[in-house]
């Protein structure tokens, strides 16, 4: 388990996170959504220690990662996949990083095989395509078979198969009891992977909760109705409680789902040439999210909504 | 979208875990030895150091016998048995630099410091390595260079003896002075945090500014040029030196190891505060 509390990171006169405090649970996949610039690689390295917090702490297991008795065996990282010296082979960039850790050196082969680069150990990495060197990071992170797994944007860089392969380990690793935090800036990638979503926006948490509850409080859904007789049904429709806008030539139906809309306007007799639900999709509901974020700093009270 | 349920009392099973002891300073060592040797650039330095510093020794006694041996000579032979570790002592400051500085122009660090968060024993690890490694090279470089150089020395009759004054003393200095030469530029390294601009600082320190110290005037000028790292610490390497000036070899070895020591502190300090 991750716990940070009122964690802060201020470059300069610059905040990059902002008194942030979030838990991250064992057994699922929590997802670190934000845009660009949002705080998630800086809340990343102060898991890890790598950048001092300002204010605040963050720990992993209940202490400091410093604190940690043998580090990847606590907490596995990809941070950056580049983050490595490209004139050294895959084995040799594993092989030192077990060493470090006490890790026996049998691991090194088992994850290179885990991620698929078996062929390729003995390369230089500086060969590496973008999706070897992510695939090389992921293999760093999974060395000490840790039982937390942090991964700032995995896909990076991958194809789609890769993407699909970093989705299934990702909920593998979950459902396996780790705690598995993930940060991505695409909101459709962390619908198909994440359980649980932690929205950053400008260093702030905006969201903090399931991801079935994220998509039913902010991807709003409505019922779209053409008809010739767009006055009567639109009357009709308001006359039993339903919110009726207008956008061209249909109508938008909130508050009544499609069947009772039908039912309604077929029981007068009126015609319908068109019946459907629409959902606004995660990414546009991410983007109303994080976009209000930057109206923070003028209106504190209307960016939690 | 999958949604599973939420389950925050899962605990993995222990013996799925890698097994492994607790994290110490043997496997930050190991760690570091494996980084050194695992890039190429450090067997090419190596084979640099030990052609500049055995090869030149062992060609300025060939070339240069005769004339030692003869009426003219105003040196003396014991300033030319270690003579091409001058030109040993650019790849040890390669190498010290190369070691910190290469980690920060990847940014491998933050893997280093993510596998071993203690900071001081990355350091000391890193320093260990270093240091060794140049020492042994260095005794190795400058007893081959003498055993060569001096074969040619000898047969103009002007050999020395390893037992004779200085010579094991610069044997085994030379790879004190290169071990030291190499933290510091490590030492600068960690400060500067890039390759070049810690090789420009190092290279004009030790070597361009160490020599034109001596144009200073006054007894203020002399201390300086005395104390300036690269000729105090240099002169433990040599059985004689070429400049009467200078401070004697373990006391200027004694003052380049307190300038090393104090530097090293000043990067921990440093190490230890700023974020990867």
């Amino acid at each position: 388990m991750i716990a940070a509390t009122g964690l802060s990171k201020k470059y300069g006169a610059k905040v990059a996170v902002d008194g942030i405090s979030f838990t991250v649970q064992p057994g699922r996949v929590t997802g670190f959504l934000g845009p660009n610039g949002a705080g998630k690689s800086t809340t990343m390295r102060m898991v890890l220690g790598l950048d001092r917090p300002t204010a605040g702490s963050v720990t992993v297991n209940g202490r400091r990662y410093q604190h940690s008795p043998a580090p990847l065996r606590e907490v596995g990282a990809l941070l950056e996949a580049r983050a490595l010296h490209p004139g050294r082979s895959a084995r040799d960039h594993l092989r030192w990083l077990a060493a470090s850790n006490g890790i026996p050196r049998s691991r090194v082969d088992e994850v290179l095989a885990l991620v698929g680069l078996e062929d390729v150990a003995g390369t230089r990495v500086g060969k590496f395509s973008l999706g070897m060197g992510q695939r090389l990071g992921i293999a760093v992170a999974l060395l000490g078979d840790p039982p937390v797994v942090v991964l700032d944007e995995p896909v990076n860089g991958l194809d789609p198969e890769g993407i699909r392969w970093v989705r299934t380990l990702a909920r593998q690793l979950a459902a396996e009891g780790r705690t598995v935090f993930l940060s991505s800036h695409l909101m459709s990638e962390m619908a198909l992977t994440a359980d649980h979503l932690l929205v950053i926006g400008r260093g702030r948490i905006l969201a903090d909760c399931s991801m079935p509850d994220f998509i039913a409080e902010h991807a709003a859904s409505y019922v779209r109705v053409r008809t010739p007789q767009r006055g009567e049904v639109a009357e009709l429709l308001r006359t039993a409680g339903a919110e009726v806008g207008t956008a061209d030539d249909e109508l938008r139906v909130q508050g009544m789902d499609a069947p009772a809309v039908g039912e309604l306007v077929g029981g007068h007799g009126l015609l319908l040439h068109e019946l459907t639900l629409v959902r606004s999709s995660l990414e546009d509901a991410f983007m109303t999210l994080t976009a209000s974020s930057v109206e923070y700093s003028a209106d504190p009270v209307g960016a939690l909504r | 979208m999958t949604v599973t349920a939420e389950s925050t009392t899962v605990v993995l099973d222990p013996r799925r875990n890698v097994p492994g002891a607790r994290q110490g300073f043997g496997h930050t060592l190991r760690a570091e030895w494996i980084k050194f040797w695992t890039v190429r650039s450090t067997p090419w330095s190596f084979a640099a150091l030990f052609a500049l510093g055995a090869g030149l020794t062992v060609l300025v006694c060939a070339t240069s016998a005769e004339w030692l041996a003869s009426s003219e000579a105003d040196e003396s032979p014991g300033s030319f048995v270690t003579w091409g570790m001058m030109f040993a002592q650019i790849t040890a400051i390669v190498l010290g630099t190369l070691a910190v500085t290469s980690e920060y122009g990847t940014g491998m660090i933050r893997a280093t410091l993510a596998a071993t968060p203690r900071r001081g024993a990355v350091l000391a690890a890193k320093a260990a390595v270093l240091a060794g490694t140049l020492f042994v090279a260095g005794v190795v470089t400058a007893v081959v260079g003498f055993l060569g150089g001096n074969w040619f020395l000898d047969r103009e009759g002007i050999g020395l003896a390893l037992t004779d004054d200085g010579v094991l003393r610069s044997m085994l200095g030379s790879g004190l002075y290169l071990a030291g030469l190499g933290l510091f530029a490590a030492a600068v390294g960690i400060l500067v945090r890039h390759t070049a601009a810690a090789l420009s600082v190092v290279l004009a320190l030790v070597f361009v500014v160490g020599n034109m110290a001596f144009l200073l005037p006054g007894t203020w000028g002399e201390w300086t040029a005395k104390l300036l790292p690269g000729n105090a610490g240099s002169e433990v390497t040599t059985p004689v030196s070429f400049n009467p000036e200078l401070l004697a070899p373990w006391t200027g070895f004694a003052v380049f190891s307190a300038e090393v020591l104090a530097l090293l502190v000043v990067g921990w300090l440093a190490f230890q505060r700023r974020d990867a």
